[in-house]
């Protein structure tokens, strides 16, 4: 049972679809692996060739699967397993050339298609979704044609065209509309997934680390994606008040900023009071499959799953791995650590030895100029701010000695060199400090009534650190550049460097957001809590997953009888030939009876063999069937209704078999 | 004023060939045991004024049909038997110069007869087959610049053996479609070769046959068939099935144009075997395996016969 190329370019077509956007996803050498199957099968079709032998076929599957095992370094995880299954599929294709293995390949195509949603939530991939499963649709109905062609070595004589298969598909989709959407209603949804993603297999693609080096933030500038979105109750923060804190780094070894260990483990002493928090919102977070949860100095309460360490990062216990919900209570007032802990202290001022002698002979003449704490904090400040510093995210790379480069070479550069630069002056100064990265402002969305932040809103600043006042924030960048702060970072900028940097262009991405932000609200988020509100609301209170199953069969079962006139119908009787509607009715009673007619038969061969199914009817049947005969085939047919009033009086008794 | 008498005669007169016709029928029937179907057909490839092919083995009965055929009809009747060195003047006829007149004096081959049977039409050389398959198209031979009409009616009943296909030629397709319907007999049922084997002699038999039927009922038979009816319904049919055969996947090459004609003018004459004033699917369907068996060749790839091939074809298509 071969496929025709028709079926066959179908086929190809719906796996290249499926596929796409998980190539984007994949290391270079598997994109590679997965598109030479297809371009071959693709040339061989238009050029005749012939398969390739079985070795060649063996041999390119081995190198596939090492080609997989070395881009990916490990056979496992989501992404290795779409890489898998994305090079076994296109590999089937070069030695596809049954129906059985076309569908096969579509019906894969689909299951490829629904991988996608284990690494976006893009309100576009359920439309994508929608033009590949359409097209699968497409595909499967033609190759069925195609095998009731072929298997029974028959033909009807039905030239489908394109239009008519599209056209069955979406009548398909259309019914699988109220099934899926009873699906989405009534499954029983848990509060955690149902699968969990193995941790190690994860492979963090954006979003902010717990170290950073020059250039580790830049990246995120050009980075447009959303990291979270924000809905706040009640009072709405300043522009300048909207430090997102994430990582908080302490450990500097002269290039890179790291974690600390002791920080990590410790629980914030004191805690900020859940009264006094007057912020409170709700963030939305995209995956990113780190840890971190984002909040505004200072949260007072714990999200779930959760913990805060002691320099208020809040870490999940699992890696955000779909898009979040979690509320929390800022107290902005709230002074963080009037005491601190010695090793902490140490870790806070700890240099590597003999760096950055220059910075330190500056520091040192200020020392000596007697400027100390909060008045060097200003001094270093109006450094920033008087100097010809420029704000740029062309900065050039820095060497061992990376503060003093930066300080009096280079000039040039953004918030990672600023805040790594002071953080490094301070500690020189014996006042202790350490950075915190996370995101700054955000897009307001007032239609969508919620603060939109972007990945290219990370942000890094320093805190520094005095007795009984506790940290406190400085942010280095805004001195050099206050419009950091004030418009976000590409606002900074005096050209644009990036596509959506043109206002319009922005305005348009920020619009298709409010979309996003609308489906993550009623679909995305809809969980087992909005699942029980929704049948609380009709009256259903306790509705537990047995319960949400039978409903969802019951459901299901209430459609497909309202569907099943339609699934038992013989033939739509036409209009346009009252007397083939006669005529269906007659058959319809017969198939009651017990007969089924063939389309093939004439009326009087039907009538006979009819008559024999039941004789004890066959009189009525021949005058029917001469009446219809006479109808449609005679000079001179009989009144209409001559046949309609036999076929009324005509009540077949069902055959009764002996036992 | 004699019009009406005339419309009032008529359908007696119908009756009277139309009774005839079908006891003429029955005689043969009782000769040719348990063909009722073919000679059915034959019947109707008569009225149709077509031609008849018959395909089988030697020995169940061709010869026989033809014969009886042409007894019960009472027409002119000659047979040929082709043999590789015939020649056209032996079916036509020669032109002989007549020296006492000093003139050529044509002297007609056995081809002027009301119903020529055939044998083994594929023994003769193509030359030979075509001086017949002219006349039977034209209805008419042209010798030496001299057309003769051939005697109405005009009905040939050629033979020919599938098996044996040693030192035969072929026909090739343009000359088989000269024969508007081509049957085989088969071997006898059971009851009926008791029968042939315990009743009297079918060649006694035939001898005995009186003839029922003249040419001149034949031609008036032959003209109230083309008044049978045939409604726009089974036209759309027979449009059908003929657009099914030119597909591809079953055969090679469709059926023709003409094909279609004579398919529609043999179902007349069976609806009117059947006394129907109009023709319905299933005279169609009865008619189609005969006048398509010979025409069709099935795709290459199929491993069925060219019946099993109509018969499923039959089954595609619809009737309303």
């Amino acid at each position: 049972m071969a496929t025709n190329q028709k079926a066959t370019f179908w086929m190809i077509a719906t796996l290249s679809v499926a596929m796409a956007p998980q190539l984007f996803r994949m290391p270079v050498p598997v994109v590679i692996m997965a598109l030479l199957p297809l371009l071959w099968r693709i040339a061989a079709e238009i050029r005749g060739w012939k398969t390739l032998p079985a070795l060649i076929r063996h041999g390119l599957t081995a190198i596939a699967l090492l080609t997989l095992y070395f881009s990916h370094e490990q056979i496992g995880g989501r992404r290795a397993a779409v890489s898998l299954l994305t090079v076994m599929l296109t590999l089937k294709l070069i030695e596809s050339y049954r129906i059985r293995d076309a569908r096969l390949i579509v019906s894969f195509s689909l299951f490829l298609c629904a991988t996608q949603f284990m690494f976006t939530q893009d309100i576009l991939m359920p439309l994508y979704g929608a033009v590949t499963v359409i097209l699968a649709l497409v595909t499967l109905t033609h190759l069925h044609r195609n095998e009731a062609y072929i298997a029974f070595d028959k033909t009807p004589a039905i030239s489908a065209s394109l239009f008519s298969e599209l056209g069955f598909s979406l009548r398909l989709l259309m019914l699988a509309i109220p099934i899926g959407l009873s699906f989405f209603l009534f499954f029983p949804r848990w509060a955690t997934p149902l699968w969990g993603i193995p941790e190690a297999t994860l492979d963090s693609k954006s979003g902010l680390s717990d170290s950073m080096s020059p250039g580790s933030i830049q990246n995120l500038f050009m980075d447009d994606s959303p990291a979270f979105r924000v809905k706040f109750q009640g009072i709405i923060p300043r522009s300048s008040e909207l430090y997102w804190r994430g990582p908080v780094l302490w450990n500097f070894d002269g290039k890179t900023w790291h974690g600390n260990l002791f920080s990590v483990d410790l629980e914030p002493e004191p805690r900020p009071d859940e009264s006094k928090a007057v912020w409170k919102y709700t963030v939305q977070l995209e995956p990113n499959e780190r840890h971190w949860l984002f909040s505004l100095d200072y949260p007072a309460t714990t999200p779930f799953n959760s913990r805060i360490t002691s320099d208020f990062q809040i870490l999940r216990r699992q890696p955000v791995t779909q898009l979040l919900q979690y509320s929390i209570a800022s107290d902005p007032t709230f002074v963080d650590s009037p005491k601190l802990a010695d090793n902490l202290k140490m870790a806070a001022l700890d240099l590597p030895r003999g760096s950055n002698p220059k910075t330190r002979k500056l520091i040192e003449r200020w020392k000596r100029e007697g400027l100390d704490g909060p008045a060097l904090v200003d001094r270093v400040l109006v450094y920033f701010n008087q100097e010809p510093f420029h704000y740029s995210l062309e900065s050039p790379l820095l060497g061992s000695n990376s503060v003093d480069e930066f300080l009096f070479d280079t000039l040039t550069g953004y918030c990672e060199h600023y805040a790594s630069a002071f953080t490094v002056m301070m500690r020189m100064a014996d006042i202790p400090s350490r950075i915190v990265t996370g995101y700054q402002g955000g897009w307001y969305s007032g239609m969508g009534d919620y603060l939109l932040v972007r990945q290219s809103d990370a942000h890094a600043w320093s805190e520094v650190w005095f007795r009984d006042r506790g940290w406190i924030r400085v942010d280095p960048t805004a001195a050099v550049s206050p419009l950091r702060i004030a418009r976000g970072s590409l606002g900074a900028l005096s050209a644009p460097r990036h596509l959506f940097d043109y206002s319009w262009l922005r305005g348009l991405r920020n619009g298709v957001d409010i979309v996003q932000q609308r489906w993550n609200d009623w679909v995305i988020k809809f969980n087992a809590e909005s699942q029980m509100r929704i049948f609380s609301s009709i009256g259903l209170e306790q509705m537990t997953p047995p319960m949400l199953v039978i409903s969802l069969f019951v459901v299901i079962g209430l459609f497909s009888l309202l569907l099943l006139p339609f699934i038992f119908r013989v033939k739509g009787p036409s209009r346009k030939d009252p007397l083939r509607a006669v005529w269906l009715k007659f058959l319809k009673r017969l198939k009651a009876a017990g007969f089924e007619a063939i389309p093939s038969t004439g009326p009087s061969e039907l009538a006979q063999a009819a008559a024999r199914h039941l004789p004890q009817d066959s009189q009525a049947i021949y005058q029917v069937a001469d009446l219809y005969s006479r109808s449609r085939y005679s000079a001179t047919p009989p009144p209409l209704r001559e046949l309609k009033e036999a076929i009324r009086k005509f009540h077949p008794r069902k055959k009764h078999r002996l036992r | 004023m004699s019009e009406p008498k005339d419309q009032q005669q008529q359908p007696r007169a119908v009756e009277g060939r139309q009774a005839r016709l079908l006891e003429a029928q029955k005689t043969v029937n009782g000769i040719l045991l348990g063909k009722d179907q073919q000679v059915r057909l034959s019947f109707c490839c008569l009225l149709s004024r077509g031609h008849l092919l018959i395909e089988d083995v030697p020995g169940v009965g061709k010869t026989t049909l033809a014969n009886a055929v042409a007894r019960v009809i009472g027409i002119d009747y000659q047979r040929i038997q082709f043999t590789s060195d015939l020649l056209p003047a032996d079916i036509l006829g020669v032109s002989i110069y007549k020296r006492n007149r000093e003139e050529f004096e044509f002297h007609p081959g056995p081809i002027f007869s009301q119903i020529i049977l055939v044998d083994e039409i594929n023994r003769a050389t193509p030359k030979t087959q075509s001086a017949l398959l002219e006349g039977m198209a034209e209805n008419q031979v042209t010798i030496e610049n001299t057309t003769h009409p051939l005697p109405q009616p005009f009905f040939v009943v050629a033979t020919q053996n599938p098996l044996d296909l040693v030192g035969t030629f072929p026909l090739p397709e343009s000359q088989l479609d000269r024969f508007l319907l081509s049957i085989a007999l088969g071997y006898p049922d059971p009851i009926a070769e008791r029968e042939l084997l315990t009743t009297e002699e079918r060649s006694r038999m035939l001898d005995k046959t009186t003839p029922l039927l003249t040419s001149d009922d034949i031609k008036a038979l032959q003209n109230d068939c083309e008044a049978v009816h045939v409604s726009d319904d089974l036209l759309d049919y027979v449009q059908a099935l003929l657009k099914e055969t030119r597909d591809d996947r079953w055969f090679e090459t469709g059926l023709s144009p003409r094909a279609g004609l004579y398919l529609l003018r043999a179902s007349r004459a069976h609806a009117f075997l059947e006394d129907r004033s109009y023709v319905i699917p299933e005279d169609v369907k009865i008619i189609f395996p005969g006048l398509a068996r010979h025409r069709l060749t099935p795709s290459s790839g199929f491993a069925q016969s060219p019946d099993e091939q109509i018969a499923e074809l039959l089954e595609q298509v619809p009737i309303r």
